[in-house]
C-alpha cells in the first residue's frame, strides 16, 4: 500500500514538471532552449509512462516509454538542432495576436476551464483522482501547444507547438483513453515526417508562413527560368 | 518565553551575520562563471567595516526621512528575519510568523527606501523610486499569489508551521512545492533586484533601480542600507530553502541541533547563492516593459499549484 502511495506521488511530481515545461515553452524565445525544453518534456513523459508501467504492468506503456525516448528525446531534437545550424535566426521574437504574457494568462484560464470540465465529468468516468489529474494536464498541454501554434509566427516554433500538442495527446492517452500502441507508432512516424520535411524545406524555415510562400514562389520562378 | 527570546536573538543574529557572506558568494560565483576572479568572499564584511568608519554627509535639501529611513528599513527587515526560522523551529504558541505580516514588513521596508530615494530631490533618486514602485505594483500580486498558494498547499499561514509541515514530510507528499519553488525563486530574483530585472552592480542611468535609491546615503547609513539588502536576500533565500529542502532544520532548541541547523543552512544557502550567481550570468537584463512576462511565469505556477491541489 505504502509503495503504491509513493508511486502516485512520483507521478504527481512528474506531472508538475510537465506543467513547468509547458509554461517555459510558451514564454521562451531562444530556439535552442525551446528544443531542449521539448526534449526534457518528452523525457518526463517517458518517465510517466515507465512509472505507470511499474504500477499497471501493461507492456504497451513500456514500449511507449522506449519509443518516446528514442524519437522525441533523441532523434527529433537532433534534427531540430541541425536545422538550427542552417537557419540564420536563433530567437523567435514575432507573435500573432498574443504576446507571451497574454499566452500565459490565457493558458491559466484554459487550465481552469479544462479542470472545471473534468470535475463535472469525473463521476461518470469512474477512475481515480490521479488519472483525472493526468487527463486534465494532458488536455491542457494539448491546448497550450495549440496556442503556441496560433501565437507564434515562425514556422520552426509552430512545429514545436505541434510537437508539444502531441505530447499532450500522449499524456491524455496514457491516463484515460488507452490509445492502441499502433496509433502511437503512426503518430511518431508522422512527427518524424514533419521534421524531415521541415529539414528539406529549411531554406525558408526562419520565415513566417506568408514570407515562406513568397520564398517558395521565388524558388518556383527560378526553376522556370 | 525564554525559548522564544533565545530563538529571536539567535535567528536574527545568525541571519544578519551571514547576509554579507551570501552577497559575497553570489558575486564570487558570478565572477567565476564569467571567467573573472572576482572580489574575496568576505568583501561584504570589509565594505560594511569601511562604510561604518566613514563620515555621514547629507544634502541640504533632505528631511528627517532621509535620516530615519535606514533605521526603519533595517528594523522592518530584522522583524521579518525573526519570522523565518533558520536556527530552530520555535514552539507554536510563542512564535509570530504570519506570512501576510511578513510580506507587509518587506513592503513597508521598500516603501521607506523609496521615500528616502525621493527625499533628496535628485533626479536619480526619484527615478529609482519611481521604477521600484512601478515594478512593485506588478510583482506584488505575484508575491501574494505565491504566498497564498503556499498557504493553501501547507494549510497554514504561519511560516514556522509551514516549515514544520514540510520538515515532517517529504517533497513527494507535496509535489506542487516544486512549482511554488519556481515562483519563489522568481520572487527572490525580483525582490533582491538581480539580473534580469535590475543590475545591483551598475550605476548607469538606464538600468539602475535599487542602487539609484541609495545614491544619497553615505557612511554608516549606507552600511545599514546595504546590510538590510543582504538581510532581505537571506530571509527570502531561507523561505525558499526551508520549504524545498528542509533537511537539517532543528525541531528543538538543543545546542548540537542548533549547530547542525546553522551549518546546514549555511551550506544550503551557499548552494542557492551559487545557483543565483550562475542564473544571473546566463541571463541578460530584460527590457523594463518585457518584465511582466517574467513575473507572469511565477503567477502561472502559483495558479496552477492551487488547481493541482484542488484536483490531487
Amino acid at each position: 500500500m505504502n509503495e503504491l502511495i509513493i508511486g502516485d506521488d512520483f507521478i504527481k511530481i512528474l506531472l508538475v514538471l510537465v506543467l513547468g515545461s509547458a509554461a517555459l515553452i510558451i514564454t521562451q524565445r531562444s530556439l535552442v532552449s525551446l528544443f531542449s525544453i521539448y526534449a526534457a518534456q518528452s523525457a518526463i513523459l517517458a518517465a510517466v509512462a515507465l512509472a505507470l508501467f511499474t504500477r499497471e504492468g501493461t507492456a504497451s506503456l513500456l514500449f511507449m516509454a522506449v519509443l518516446t525516448v528514442a524519437s522525441k528525446v533523441i532523434i527529433i531534437p537532433f534534427f531540430l538542432r541541425r536545422l538550427l545550424a542552417v537557419m540564420p535566426i536563433k530567437r523567435d521574437l514575432e507573435f500573432h495576436y498574443l504576446t507571451p504574457i497574454g499566452s500565459i494568462i490565457l493558458s491559466t484560464g484554459l487550465f481552469f476551464v479544462v479542470y472545471q470540465a473534468f470535475s463535472a465529468l469525473s463521476p461518470a468516468l469512474e477512475v481515480s483522482r490521479l488519472f483525472i489529474l493526468g487527463a486534465v494536464i494532458g488536455v491542457s498541454l494539448a491546448l497550450m501547444g495549440m496556442m503556441v501554434i496560433m501565437s507564434r509566427r515562425k514556422v520552426i516554433t509552430k512545429i514545436i507547438g505541434y510537437l508539444s500538442m502531441e505530447n499532450g495527446v500522449l499524456l491524455f492517452s496514457m491516463f484515460i483513453a488507452e490509445m492502441p500502441f499502433i496509433i502511437e507508432v503512426l503518430i511518431i512516424v508522422d512527427l518524424l515526417m514533419i521534421i524531415v520535411l521541415s529539414a528539406v524545406l529549411a531554406f525558408g524555415i526562419d520565415s513566417s508562413v506568408e514570407a515562406f510562400h513568397k520564398r517558395l514562389n521565388q524558388l518556383g520562378l527560378d526553376f522556370e527560368d | 518565553m525564554a525559548e522564544y527570546l533565545l530563538y529571536a536573538v539567535l535567528n536574527i543574529g545568525f541571519i544578519t551575520a551571514i547576509s554579507p557572506l551570501m552577497l559575497g558568494a553570489v558575486k564570487k560565483v558570478k565572477a567565476l562563471s564569467q571567467g573573472r576572479i572576482g572580489p574575496p568572499l568576505l568583501q561584504g564584511y570589509y565594505n560594511l567595516a569601511k562604510l561604518l568608519k566613514k563620515e555621514i554627509i547629507y544634502s541640504p535639501n533632505t528631511s528627517f526621512i532621509m535620516r530615519l529611513a535606514p533605521y526603519i528599513n533595517i528594523g522592518f527587515l530584522l522583524a521579518a528575519a525573526a519570522m523565518v526560522p533558520v536556527v530552530f523551529l520555535p514552539s507554536a504558541e510563542g512564535a509570530p510568523g504570519n506570512v501576510i505580516l511578513f510580506l507587509y514588513l518587506l513592503v513597508s521596508a521598500k516603501f521607506f527606501m523609496a521615500l528616502a530615494g525621493l527625499d533628496a530631490g535628485s533626479t536619480f533618486g526619484g527615478m529609482g523610486s519611481s521604477r521600484e514602485m512601478s515594478l512593485s505594483a506588478i510583482i506584488e500580486p505575484v508575491t501574494i499569489t505565491s504566498a497564498a498558494a503556499l498557504a493553501f498547499v501547507l494549510k497554514t499561514t504561519d511560516i514556522s508551521e509551514m516549515f514544520a509541515a514540510v520538515l515532517g514530510a517529504s517533497l513527494a507528499q507535496y509535489p506542487t512545492l516544486i512549482l511554488i519553488g519556481m515562483s519563489l525563486f522568481i520572487v527572490l530574483i525580483v525582490e533582491t533586484a538581480r539580473i534580469p530585472v535590475d543590475n545591483p552592480e551598475t550605476h548607469l542611468e538606464l538600468t539602475m533601480v535599487h542602487e539609484a535609491m541609495l545614491l544619497e546615503q553615505t557612511g554608516p547609513k549606507l552600511a545599514l542600507m546595504e546590510l538590510s539588502y543582504g538581510v532581505k536576500q537571506t530571509v527570502l533565500m531561507a523561505i525558499l530553502i526551508n520549504i524545498i529542502f528542509p533537511w537539517g532544520l532543528a525541531a528543538e532548541a538543543t545546542l548540537p541541533a542548533i549547530a547542525v541547523s546553522m551549518l546546514s543552512f549555511g551550506l544550503k544557502a551557499l548552494a542557492l547563492a551559487a545557483v543565483i550567481g550562475v542564473f544571473e550570468s546566463l541571463m541578460a537584463k530584460i527590457r523594463l516593459f518585457r518584465l511582466p512576462s517574467f513575473f507572469m511565469l511565477a503567477l502561472f505556477f502559483s495558479f496552477v499549484t492551487i488547481v493541482f491541489e484542488l484536483l490531487a
